[in-house]
């Protein structure tokens, strides 16, 4: 027999409590472990690493009303700025209504230039984009996309509409590759295609994504550009791309107080069971532990015992809850990294994973050590006398 | 002959108690449970502590297994002054020369006969094998070589006290203390483990300190020591 081994059979000597509390502690480090992860994914819609350079100016009002197209003459003419994109959410599906993606009427001779990271326009060649121009009726998608769709260039898409009434047939002349899934889930066509379809969107468009030279001419261009169409038929809201996608995640409300909340909550209500059963199974081995002591088992050995019985309890149930939450971010990114792209980067990271995993060492650790010392601190002869 | 001090025939003494007291507090009340013990008792004896309930015996024996703490005097066993030890010292110490058998066995559950026994042997250098051989040798001692790999609720009362003799005298102690021993046994066990017990003393030289309320148990140690309202009353040697 090894010390595990001796450790292992302590733990398994109520198998139905150890299941229970090994249960409860699969669910809770599951749920934080996911909770944490979807703050993560929402953090990162605010930290894209590539949205430094970025601008997204629209109407003042809300993001539902427009701003004229010939707003970009001006935007274009600003020294900071290297390039400006039309872009309209245009909401359609693909075939099914549950089978929703991101999808935009954008400008199509910037696209490429102000969203050069996410398409991976290093690995285009010219002659893609160029046959994506040439094709009014052309689109581009991202490989996720088309590999969950079955797509390939020269495949033709349909989409429905449900903002707008028109129903565009598409073909694929380009599928990109990004550094991250999310970027990959989303369709754009030509800005063309919606004006032409759709008269009361002609010359106006949802937002302009502007790219800038220099990061740190941002807060001079958004005052610039802000002040320059103030008291206008059509004023406009320029923001970073970080604060501009924060409205959409604090849409949600204040997500990340209420994930925090739970995650407390769950840590204190797992910490509070876990104690009441180790102090209950240690309560309960009181003889034991004097014949251990008494067979010259120093207290401190004893204690340790008890201690690696708690750690290994947790960390069963840890490393349990955390092949489970791993298993459902694969689920939630194949069903909702299309619905809501961001979803598609969904994934329990190794900090957070640590972090639980620390957590849950750590609930171990104080639920265990408080009744494993009191009882390692209790005489033998007391101990011995709790037998029968 | 002092009437705490009892001479329980030749050798040199391997527990040596000398004005050894034993008091308890409840808040503020002292209650002496054992007061000025003065005994010597020889290596190789088989000693049963005998006397009333709250006569002492238990704290005595705890005394002498180092598991309790004198309020007073001075403890000698197996050439060591227990009261200089500290608590891991002490620990330490049990583990090579106290061997334990208690009244409800005290196995644990969860173990195999092989692994309870096996137990104390986690704290000495031996190897894995080295174990394997020893507690392999004295299940075969105390006859439990077919039950080795049973679990304690799969065993008979007599066979868990016999496996528990095996774990107390696997790291071959100097003294084994027993607690009422037989006390949870049917009379056939009782007697099955005394006997065992009494081959342990007299073929392997193990000094025995057993306590006990039965006389038929006593009559299988070679000395009787009654105490009385925590003192020495009387020494009987017992006459086979």
């Amino acid at each position: 027999m090894r010390w595990l081994a001796l450790i292992w059979k302590s733990l398994l000597r109520s198998r139905r409590r150890t299941l229970l509390i090994v249960g409860s502690l699969v669910l809770s480090v599951f749920t934080v472990a996911v909770l944490q992860s979807l703050l993560t994914t929402l953090d990162s819609i605010t930290n894209n690493p590539n949205s430094g350079s970025r601008l997204a100016v629209r109407h003042k009002s809300g993001i539902t009303q427009m701003l004229p197209r010939s707003y970009e003459t001006f935007l274009r003419q600003q020294p900071e700025v290297e390039t400006v994109c039309s872009l309209q959410w245009f909401g359609g599906y693909y075939q099914d209504p549950r089978n929703f993606f991101a999808n935009f009427a954008s400008d199509e001779t910037t696209i490429f230039q102000t969203f050069r990271e996410e398409f991976g326009l290093a690995n285009i060649t010219e002659a893609q984009v160029k046959e994506y121009l040439r094709d009014g009726a052309g689109c581009i998608v991202g490989e996720s996309l088309a590999l969950k769709n079955g797509w390939k260039v020269g495949d033709v898409v349909p989409l429905t509409g449900t903002i707008f009434p028109i129903n565009p047939r598409l073909t694929i002349r380009l599928i990109f590759k990004s550094s991250r899934p999310s970027d990959e889930n989303v369709l754009h066509f030509h800005y063309k295609v919606l004006e032409e379809g759709v008269p009361r969107m002609k010359g106006l468009t949802g937002a302009f994504w502007v790219r800038v030279h220099r990061p740190e001419d941002i807060p001079r261009l958004i005052e610039r550009v802000d002040r320059h169409f103030a008291n206008s038929a059509y004023e406009t809201l320029t923001e970073t791309e970080s604060a501009f996608n924060l409205a959409f995640v604090k849409m949600l409300g204040n997500i990340s107080a209420i994930i925090q909340g739970i995650t407390i909550a769950v840590v204190l209500a797992i910490l509070i069971v876990t104690a009441n059963t180790m102090g209950t199974a240690i309560r309960e081995r009181g003889a034991e532990i004097a014949v251990f002591r008494a067979m010259g088992f120093s207290a401190s050995r004893v204690l340790s015992l008890l201690l690696a019985e708690g750690v290994l309890l947790v960390g069963l149930g840890a490393a349990l809850g955390l092949l489970l939450a791993q298993a459902a971010a694969g689920g939630v990114r194949s069903a909702m990294g299309a619905v809501m792209p961001f979803f598609a980067d969904f994934e329990i990271a190794s900090a957070t994973a640590l972090l639980c995993l620390a957590g849950a060492l750590a609930v171990g650790l104080l639920s265990t050590f408080i009744p494993a010392y009191a009882a390692t601190r209790r005489p033998i002869t007391e101990g011995l006398r709790s037998v029968g | 002959m002092n009437a705490n001090r009892f001479d329980l025939g030749g050798g040199e003494p391997i527990i040596t108690l000398r004005g050894i007291a034993k008091s308890y507090w409840r808040e503020a009340l002292e209650i002496p449970v054992l007061q000025g013990i003065d005994l010597e008792i020889p290596v190789g004896s088989f000693v049963a502590l005998m006397g009333p309930s709250g006569s002492g015996k238990t704290t005595l024996l705890n005394l002498v297994a180092g598991i309790d703490r004198p309020t007073g005097g001075t403890l000698e066993v197996c050439g060591h002054e227990l009261n200089d030890l500290d608590d891991d010292e002490l620990a330490a110490w049990r583990n090579t020369h106290v061997g334990f058998i208690f009244q409800n066995y005290n196995l644990v559950p969860v173990l195999t006969a092989f692994e309870n026994v096996e137990l104390p042997l986690l704290l000495t250098s031996l190897g894995r094998r080295a174990r394997r051989e020893r507690v392999a040798e004295v299940l075969a001692l105390v006859n439990l070589t077919d039950k080795q790999w049973n679990y304690p609720r799969q065993l008979s009362g007599g066979q868990e006290q016999r496996v528990a003799i095996a774990r107390a005298i696997v790291t071959d102690p100097d003294i084994l203390v027993a607690d009422e021993p037989t006390g949870a046994l049917d009379a056939k066990n009782a007697e099955e483990v005394l006997g065992l017990m009494g081959r342990l003393n007299a073929d392997m030289g193990k000094t025995i300190v057993m306590v006990t309320h039965d006389p038929k148990a006593a009559h299988h140690a070679r000395h009787q020591i009654h105490l009385e309202k925590g003192v020495l009353d009387r020494a009987v040697e017992v006459n086979r």
